[in-house]
C-alpha cells in the first residue's frame, strides 16, 4: 500500500478525483481481506474507487483507516462517512503544510545555496532530501497512524506537529527569500549605485505583488525581447 | 537549437517521466525547474546552460501552488524543452531570456494539457458504479499513468522542436546585448522576494534580515 501510494493521484480527473486511485491503493489490503470472498472483494473495491480527495502525502492516513476499518468488519455506510469526513481536512491541511510551506521554503533552500555558489549537484541533493524527509515521513507517519488508529485518525492529526513545523519552516522560508532575492540582484553582472537602486525595486515590488510578480515578469520580459528584435531589424 | 535526433528522443523521454513525477507518479519534486533543467542540460552535454535556465526558471515558478484543482502551469516538461534548447544554442543571454520566455508560456500550455488529461480521465479511467474487480481498477490506473507519461513526451518534444526553431531564427537577429541579463536578474530577485507572501508578511523582519545577510555575502566576494 505504501508503494502504491506514490501513485495515488495516478488517474485524477474531474469526476471522482482520486477515486480510482484510492481503490488501487487499497487493492492489496483488500485482496488480503476478502480475496477468499469474492463478491465482497468486488462490492468494497466498487465503494473504494467513488469520489475521494486527499492531499496525496496524507492519503495514506486514510487508505491506512479504510484496511483498518475494513479489517473490523465496519458497515460500508460508517466507512463512507468516515472518508466523507476526512477528505476536507486531509486535503486543507496537506495543502497548507507542504504545498505552502514546506515546498517553497526547500526550494529557496536550492537556489539560496546555488546563488551561494555551491555546485548545481549539491544544493539539488540538499533540496531533495530536505523535501523529501517530510514527504517520505508524511506517507509512512499516515500509513501506520490509520492502520492503528482506524477512527481516531482525527486524534492523531490533532497532535501531530504540523503547526509547529509549519510555523519554523516559514520563518526559515522568509529569511531564504531575502537572502536569495539580494543574491540574485548581484548575479546581474552590473555594479553601481543605479542598478542596485533597481534590485531595491525589483525586491519592494516582489513583496508587494507577491505571487502576481511572475505574470508581470514574464510581460516584461516578452516586451523586452519584442522591443530587442524591433530594435535589432531597424538598426 | 534542434538537438540531435538521439538528444532530443532522451530529452522527450526525460520530459515525460518528469511530467509524472509532477503529479501522477512520484512527487518528489525531481520535476522542479532547477532539478529538470539541470538534468536535461546534463543529458544535451551542457550542464551550464541547464543551471542558468533552471535558476531562473525556479525563481520565477516559486509561487505557483498545486492546490486542489486550480489551474496553474506545468514545469517539468518546460524546463526541460528550455534547458534542452538553450544547451545547444549561442551561450547569449539572448537567447536565455528567450528560452525564459518560452517556457513559461509552454508550462501555460502543460497546464491545459494537464486540464484536458483530467478531463479524458473522468471518461476512461472512472469505473462504472457498483461492484468492481481490483484487477479492473489496475488497469485503468495504469493506462491513466501511461497517457501521462506520453503527455510529458509529447508536450516536451514540441517544445523541444518548437524553441529549436524560434532560436535558429533569433540567432539571425544582432540584438544589443547588455541589458538582458540584469533584466533577468532583476526578475528572478523580484520573484524570489515575492516567495515571503507564502509566508505572511508579518515575517518581513525576518525577509530584512535575509536581505541583509545576502548583501554582506555580496560585498564580501
Amino acid at each position: 500500500m505504501l508503494l502504491r501510494s506514490f501513485a495515488v493521484q495516478g488517474s485524477w480527473n474531474y469526476r471522482t478525483l482520486i477515486g480510482t486511485g484510492m481503490a488501487f491503493v487499497l487493492a492489496p489490503a483488500l485482496r488480503h481481506l476478502h480475496g477468499a470472498d469474492g463478491p465482497r472483494l468486488r462490492e468494497a473495491t466498487g465503494r473504494h474507487a467513488e469520489l475521494f480527495n486527499a492531499h496525496p502525502y496524507l492519503a495514506t492516513l486514510a487508505a491506512g483507516a479504510i484496511a483498518r476499518l475494513e479489517a473490523d468488519g465496519a458497515p460500508p455506510e460508517l466507512i463512507g462517512r468516515f472518508k466523507a469526513a476526512v477528505r476536507g481536512s486531509l486535503g486543507s491541511l496537506g495543502d497548507r503544510l507542504v504545498w505552502l510551506v514546506w515546498r517553497p521554503t526547500t526550494a529557496l533552500l536550492m537556489v539560496a545555496l546555488l546563488l551561494a555558489g555551491l555546485p548545481w549537484w549539491l544544493a539539488v541533493s540538499a533540496f531533495v532530501a530536505s523535501y523529501n524527509a517530510l514527504h517520505l515521513w508524511l506517507r509512512v507517519w499516515g500509513l501506520r497512524t490509520g492502520l492503528r488508529e482506524g477512527l481516531q485518525v482525527a486524534r492523531a492529526l490533532r497532535e501531530a506537529p504540523f503547526e509547529r513545523i509549519g510555523e519554523r519552516a516559514s520563518d526559515v522560508g522568509a529569511f531564504l527569500s531575502g537572502f536569495a532575492a539580494v543574491l540574485a540582484v548581484g548575479s546581474g553582472g552590473r555594479n553601481g549605485w543605479d542598478y542596485f537602486a533597481l534590485g531595491l525595486v525589483a525586491l519592494v515590488a516582489g513583496v508587494m505583488l507577491g505571487p502576481r510578480v511572475r505574470m508581470v515578469a514574464g510581460i516584461g520580459l516578452t516586451a523586452l525581447l519584442i522591443a530587442g528584435v524591433v530594435l535589432a531589424s531597424n538598426s | 537549437m534542434i538537438p540531435d535526433p538521439l538528444t532530443l528522443a532522451l530529452l522527450s523521454l526525460l520530459g515525460g517521466l518528469l511530467a509524472l513525477d509532477a503529479t501522477s507518479l512520484g512527487q518528489l519534486m525531481l520535476s522542479r525547474p532547477l532539478v529538470a533543467a539541470g538534468l536535461a542540460g546534463i543529458v544535451a552535454g551542457n550542464p551550464a546552460a541547464g543551471i542558468a535556465t533552471g535558476l531562473l526558471l525556479e525563481a520565477l515558478h516559486l509561487a505557483v501552488l498545486p492546490v486542489g484543482a486550480s489551474r496553474y502551469p506545468e514545469a517539468g516538461p518546460a524546463a526541460v524543452a528550455a534547458a534542452g534548447a538553450f544547451a545547444g544554442s549561442t551561450d547569449s543571454p539572448v537567447a536565455l531570456m528567450a528560452c525564459v520566455v518560452f517556457s513559461m508560456a509552454w508550462g501555460w500550455v502543460g497546464g491545459r494539457t494537464v486540464e484536458a488529461l483530467r478531463r479524458a480521465n473522468a471518461r476512461l479511467a472512472v469505473p462504472a458504479p457498483g461492484p468492481l474487480d481490483p484487477a479492473a481498477v489496475e488497469r485503468l490506473h495504469l493506462r491513466a499513468l501511461a497517457l501521462d507519461a506520453a503527455r510529458g513526451t509529447l508536450l516536451t518534444l514540441a517544445g523541444l522542436l518548437l524553441l529549436g526553431t524560434l532560436l535558429e531564427t533569433l540567432g539571425w537577429i544582432p540584438f544589443r546585448e547588455q541589458w538582458t541579463r540584469p533584466a533577468l536578474a532583476l526578475s528572478a530577485a523580484g520573484a524570489l522576494a515575492s516567495a515571503l507572501r507564502l509566508f505572511g508578511r508579518r515575517r518581513l523582519p525576518l525577509f530584512a534580515v535575509g536581505a541583509v545577510a545576502g548583501a554582506l555575502v555580496l560585498w564580501l566576494r
